[in-house]
């Protein structure tokens, strides 16, 4: 069966015109999607039921089981963390942050490791965004900051940016003006009109130096500033002002670099500086594919974006103290639920060993590194491919996945909602 | 009156203690102080061996004094109006989170966000403090308003950011970006620090130490001397932060 206008569940971008091919409960062929999408849909390696660690050895349980156990698990603990929810869709996320709210549990998601500064920095001074279509029928100058996308989010160029022609940009690829900002050359870099390279933990520096010269105090650049010369500072403020539409957009090598925040609060001011000559907007690429719904479903329900404890009954949120990396290396945790993410692959190793130090229950569709961290885990459908739901793309726009045909797998939800019903029960 | 408060061996002592209700004034008139552990709400029996000594009319005459494996207790001070807290060793997050009268002493280390928000009094810590000392809740405009914060090591990151009032002086070294986003009030730093007041608009703060990787966003405005542990030093004077108002003044030692 060939199924059209498919949403791609791997990146922020959620690519919504792939064309998948279908047979029985596999998935033969993908068109449109990047090499990423490809292995998401093709790549065959789930988990086939749920299991359990037993004297050092896994042993296969029944679904049941593995649920009354994992709600066991976090009924039993002091101070349970939720961590994940960047791989599941909308409906199930919120379930989560029911079952954290009754449990008194911690809730974080993946903006803990990739763009919770983003969000701390919004919250500072405000987010002046667009959609991804503004974008591409628009902007005339694009900044990539800390961003590689031919290799992170591999069709953001060719929907969106430097090949993409828009309603106003006829020509994009000469037509776009691109540069790229970073510590080091990257395949993004050499498709790049200008590449800035920046000292590493520089970036601070950088964007106080644009803002001071779009401010019109040029007189106080100083030669260099953090490897950048003064001149091509100049230019490329010059490039910024002059733009009809620009757009930045940053990365993880922004929002992990030394000052972290407060790199995107200066993005951001330059951003809002900029306005006063042109028009210019500023956007994250988020990278897990719905990362941005959890932030959304998190703060529709509890006010804040991850990272929420709900210890004493009411949200508290205060990253770098609530969120989950902090909470695992001060092994504050005595309990551990992770849905659709991997931290055993992600997280510093002094977290992932105390993930192993206490029960961690993982509910995944596939093996990887958390799985041998984890005393139990519970195999779902994947969303986007046997499980439906809402998610979020990185510019915020909801969009409806569908599921591509009728698997043996419970999803997310089912999970989340038979773990919740029995936590609820007890809790009375 | 005095109150000492040793901690009880727990089964899970890494779980954090959450403890706002251990201040001054609520020895005086309350009799059920709660405290929680993780998720459970816990007496101040449960988790504390609890002694109290001599009369006490008004809270100012309460000292507290925290005793044991007092490091993963957060919030201890927290409103506090009155009053003495003594901490024998270290202290966990949020010591003296708005506070606003009153005496808290750390003899050991204090965890992060010391301070935070504090309006008055005076904190004195007698060994590090962690990230954001003496700086605001996530998201706020104004940090610290008022009140002494003194650490006589070091300090970690963002120390004193958004700080609007009052005096803190680190006598050690700062991490990184002291004195981001400040707004007012005086920040001293004895040692070392990287990347100080990065987007300060107003406030003043001197850095006796090296200034390392220092912002290009800074100009110079001659020098002037200054005083620091009873030794004057001559010290160039930058305004700034020009990516914005500038209308700060960072002081480095010449
Ligand atoms: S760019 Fe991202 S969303 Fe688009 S096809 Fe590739 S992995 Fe999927």
């Amino acid at each position: 069966m060939r199924i059209e206008d498919v949403v791609c569940s791997f990146c922020g971008c959620l690519c919504d015109d792939l064309v998948v091919e279908v047979e029985g409960t596999r998935v033969i062929n993908v068109e449109n999607g990047c090499t990423l999408a490809n292995e998401k849909f093709m790549g065959d390696h789930r988990l086939e039921a749920p299991i359990r660690r037993s004297g050092g050895k896994w042993e296969k349980v029944s679904y049941e089981e593995a649920i009354a156990e994992t709600a066991g698990i976090l009924l039993d603990a002091d101070r349970p963390l939720l961590y994940g929810w960047s791989g599941t869709y909308g409906e199930a996320q919120t379930i989560g942050v029911h079952l954290a709210e009754v449990l008194g549990a911690v809730i974080d998601n993946t903006s803990t490791v990739c763009h919770g500064p983003s969000i701390m920095a919004i919250q500072e001074v405000g987010h002046p965004g667009c959609t991804l279509g503004q974008v591409k029928n628009r902007a005339d100058v694009v900044v990539y900051w800390g961003a590689n996308p031919v290799d992170a989010h591999p069709r953001h160029m060719s929907r969106y940016t430097t090949y993409c022609d828009g309603f106003f940009v006829k020509n994009a690829f000469r037509e776009r003006k691109v540069v790229v900002v970073d510590v080091r050359e990257t395949e993004s870099s050499q498709v790049a009109d200008e590449f800035v390279k920046v000292n590493p933990g520089g970036d601070y520096a950088v964007l106080s130096a644009l803002r001071a010269i779009v401010r019109g105090k040029r007189d106080i650049i100083p030669p260099d500033v953090e490897g950048v010369s003064r001149e091509q500072l100049f230019r490329v403020a010059d490039m910024c002002i002059a733009a009809k539409f620009g757009a930045f957009f940053f990365g993880v090598g922004l929002t992990m670099a030394p000052g972290k925040n407060k790199n995107i609060r200066n993005a951001i001011e330059l951003t809002e500086e900029l306005n006063r000559h042109t028009k210019f907007t500023i956007s994250p690429m988020r990278g897990h594919w719905n990362v941005y719904g959890s932030n959304e479903v998190f703060t529709w329900i509890t006010g804040y974006p991850f990272a929420v404890d709900f210890a004493r009954g009411i949200a508290f949120y205060n990253p770098g103290e609530t969120t989950s990396v902090d909470i695992l290396r001060r092994g504050e945790c005595d309990a551990c639920l992770v849905v659709a993410s991997d931290p055993g692959a992600h997280f510093p190793r002094a977290c992932a060993e105390h993930l192993a130090r206490i029960p961690t229950v993982q509910i995944d569709p596939h093996v990887n590194v958390t799985t041998h961290l984890s005393r139990i885990q519970i195999p779902v459908a994947v969303a986007g491919i046997d499980a439906e739901g809402t998610a979020y793309r990185m510019d915020g726009v909801p969009i409806r996945t569908r599921k591509l045909f009728q698997g043996r797998y419970p999803d997310d939800l089912e999970v989340l909602e038979k773990i919740y019903a029995i936590v609820k029960e007890a809790k009375g | 009156m005095r109150v000492i408060l040793k901690t009880k061996p727990r089964a899970k002592p890494r779980i954090p203690i959450e403890a706002e209700e251990i201040i001054p004034q609520n020895f005086l008139r309350k009799n059920d102080i709660k405290i929680f552990e993780g998720n459970k709400e816990r007496s101040l029996d449960d988790l504390f061996f609890v002694t109290r000594e001599g009369p006490a009319v008004s809270p100012d005459q309460v000292e507290v004094i925290l005793t044991g494996d007092t490091g993963v207790i957060k919030r201890v001070g927290e409103y506090m109006n009155a009053g003495r807290i003594i901490i024998e060793g270290d202290i966990g997050m949020h010591c003296g989170n708005f506070m606003s009268a009153g005496e808290i002493l750390i003899r050991g280390n204090a965890d992060a966000w010391l301070g935070r928000e504090m309006r008055g009094g005076r904190i004195s810590c007698e060994g590090n403090a962690g990230h954001y000392c003496a700086a605001g809740y996530r998201g706020e405009k104004r940090g610290m308003r008022g009140g002494t914060v003194e650490v006589k090591g070091n300090a970690g990151d963002f120390c004193a950011e958004y700080l609007s009032g009052g005096e803190v002086i680190v006598h050690g070294n700062c991490g990184d970006m002291p004195g981001v986003e400040m707004r007012g009030g005086t920040l001293v730093i004895g040692g070392d620090c990287l990347r100080p007041c990065g987007n300060m608009t107003g406030g003043t703060c001197m850095v006796f130490g090296q200034a390392r990787q220092f912002l290009p966003t800074f100009r110079r405005n001659g020098s002037q001397e200054a005083e620091y542990a009873g030794k004057r030093y001559r010290m160039n004077v930058f305004r700034g932060d020009v990516a914005n108002r500038g209308k700060g003044t960072l002081m480095v030692r010449g």
